[in-house]
């Protein structure tokens, strides 16, 4: 099993168990955040897609995410979001930080090497501040906004053709993408 | 109401905060790639070197040629290996001869001829500890013609301007690889040609490697482009085929030149003929009228792709591969009537193969490196309904040369060696590794 079904896996188990856990527990409640939103950065604007789900208890909230993210080349970030609300209001601000892992799924369009590329997984980061809006039986709308980075690497291995008579050798090339951007979502939490 | 323009003037701050710092963020982008830089040495200092000196790694192997109890493998562009091969199951590397810019070899009794970029080089090997150059040809190899001039080292395109002296010519010994890494403050237009890694992807071997040839003399390949066939040394380059009368072993002689084809790749003799394959077919020169100039006798035409060939009496044996290098999408072995080579219905059977390199036949057993698929023995006694007999699964082989019940194979990471006296039950002796 691949790592990215290993951990998509895990996080689904987690899902499972958090969820069961809070039915038992009144002091911990299981929250699921669906968002979507828009990624906006020096390449412009992508749109990214994101579950997370977690436990909160009083004002902290923890769990784990998933999600799509298609800026400059289509990733799926997996990561573990922590947040915290202040006010005592129904609506709230909220501050949230998310880091983990990003597992690249490259288009045919977006790859930049035509054969032997490679893209390892790397770091993924969310920070940001949001409201929440709450609605009706523990439904709230989430708005927030922030930095987020992700790093994207991309390598080809290969035979590089000889050059005057010189031995074909091993070649390695690589581009990495520290890509930076600002951060929108809306989203809801049950 | 009150509570709701708050909500928005929350939601609007959000927004602002989108809006407003985008511009400052900006993306970091590094490109990391492999450059090859030259290391240079006056042909002067090349040629004194030219000796045989303590072992090294196997790096980078190309062509083989067995002579004896010595396998003589050569290190691309570099040298060659002098192989103790007394005991197939611990063959010894005993020695490494420098020698910048061969790529071929080919062995008369002691003599061992080698290509030193453009210059032929006659060396006695009658002590394999103590090999040293007996004559050197200048400049006989003009494809190859690789000599640069001091002391801006510039490219020494103009021979006719500047006087041939060793020691003001430069010629390449080695290449160093280095990872350089390049910072972008925007993005880049990433546009790759020839340098670019992906569009050469086919293993370095391939390029090189060899297969049998039988010259009377020990054995080298079918990928070879040298050929000693008794008193002659023959030679192609990507478009000549080049005579040098070796009547005396140690002073080679330049007896002929002449031009034909294009993208030749190997020279393979066979009884009177010489079997030359290039990219786009197989042609056959006739040695038995006059040796010193050969003459076409036939030609067989098949699809673009690399085709090392080997003949026995009745048929020729072409694998063809596709790859970078040659072109074209076949991978098969044809077989070919080579009694009649005029004629150009003289294909008889194509066998579907993998990615097949060289190839080599011992009796009636022929066997085939099949790249990635290993190395393929068949049962050719009938060459028009060949059977497989084995497979030997494992290293990604390039070529072979077999031989009294010994297969030497050459492949992506190392040399290994075959007892196959029982075709039926083909067990490995040895395996020397690249390092």
């Amino acid at each position: 099993m691949s790592l990215k079904k290993y951990l998509l896996s895990a996080a689904c188990l987690c899902f499972i168990i958090l969820n069961g856990y809070s039915q038992k527990n009144k002091t911990l409640r299981f929250h699921s955040i669906n968002q979507l939103g828009l990624l906006n950065g020096q390449v412009g604007s992508a749109f990214q897609l994101q579950t997370v789900n977690g436990i909160q208890y009083k004002t902290w909230f923890a769990g784990a995410g998933v999600g799509l993210d298609y800026y400059k080349i289509r990733s799926i970030p997996l990561f573990f979001d922590a947040r915290k609300e202040f006010g005592k209001t129904n609506n709230v601000f909220f501050v949230y930080a998310d880091i983990g892992i990003n597992f690249p799924s490259a288009t045919d369009k977006e790859k930049v090497y035509l054969a032997n590329e490679k893209y390892p997984n790397r770091m993924y980061v969310d920070a940001g501040i949001g409201y929440k809006l709450k609605l009706k039986n523990n439904t709230a709308l989430l708005f927030s906004a922030g930095y987020s980075y992700k790093k994207i690497t991309e390598q080809s291995y290969g035979i590089v053709p000889p050059p005057y008579g010189s031995p074909p050798f091993d070649s390695f090339d690589e581009i990495d993408y520290n890509l930076e951007r600002l951060s929108i979502k809306i989203g809801i939490e049950f | 109401m009150r509570k709701l323009l708050l909500n928005q003037s929350n939601i609007g701050i959000l927004i602002l905060l989108f809006i407003f710092p985008t511009s400052c963020l900006k993306d970091r982008i590094t490109h990391t790639y492999s450059i090859q830089v030259p290391v240079y040495e006056t042909l002067a200092t090349a040629r004194a070197n030219m000796k045989s000196g303590p072992a090294t790694e196997l790096k980078t192997i190309g062509k083989v040629y067995v002579q004896g109890n010595y396998i003589f493998l050569n290190e691309i562009d570099k040298g060659i290996h002098v192989i103790d091969n007394s005991d197939p199951s611990k063959p010894v590397n005993l020695s490494f001869i420098k020698i910048p810019g061969n790529e071929d070899i080919a062995v008369k009794g002691s003599t061992m001829y080698a290509d030193a970029y453009g210059d032929l080089v006659a060396f006695d090997i009658s002590n394999p500890l103590h090999i040293t150059p007996k004559k050197i040809l200048d400049t006989v190899f003009t494809d190859r013609f690789y000599y640069y001039f001091g002391p801006n080292i510039s490219y020494y395109d103009n021979y006719t301007t500047n006087s041939f002296n060793p020691d003001s010519m430069y010629v390449i010994i080695d290449w160093i690889t280095k990872d350089t890494t390049v910072n972008y403050n925007s993005y880049p237009i990433m546009y790759y040609n020839s340098s670019c890694p992906s569009c050469a992807v086919v293993p370095s071997a391939t390029y090189y490697a060899a297969a049998n040839q039988n010259t009377g003399n020990g054995k080298s390949g079918s990928m070879a482009r040298f050929a000693v066939v008794n008193d002659y040394l023959y030679t192609v380059s990507n478009v000549s085929l080049h005579t040098f009368d070796v009547s005396t072993s140690d002073n080679p002689i330049s007896a002929s030149n002449s031009n034909f084809g294009w993208n030749i790749e190997t020279i393979y003799p066979f009884k009177n003929k010489l079997f030359i394959g290039s990219s786009s077919g197989v042609f056959i020169y006739d040695i038995a009228t006059n040796p010193a100039q050969p003459t076409a006798s036939g030609q067989f035409s098949h699809a673009r792709a690399c085709d090392p060939v080997i003949a026995d009496d009745k048929y020729a044996y072409v694998t063809l591969s596709d790859g970078t290098k040659c072109g074209g999408y076949s991978n098969e072995l044809d077989i070919v009537d080579a009694t009649n080579l005029t004629n150009q219905n003289s294909l008889f059977k194509v066998y579907p193969l993998t990615h097949p390199e060289g190839l080599a036949k011992d009796g009636s057993t022929l066997f085939i490196c099949d790249g990635k698929d290993g190395l393929k023995v068949f049962d050719a006694s009938d060459a028009l309904n060949l059977k497989q007999i084995g497979h030997i699964g494992g290293p990604e082989t390039y070529d072979v040369i077999a031989e009294n019940g010994l297969a030497i194979v050459i492949a992506k990471d190392g040399i290994y060696e075959y007892d196959y006296s029982d075709v039926n039950h083909i067990r490995q002796l040895s395996k020397l590794s690249v390092n």
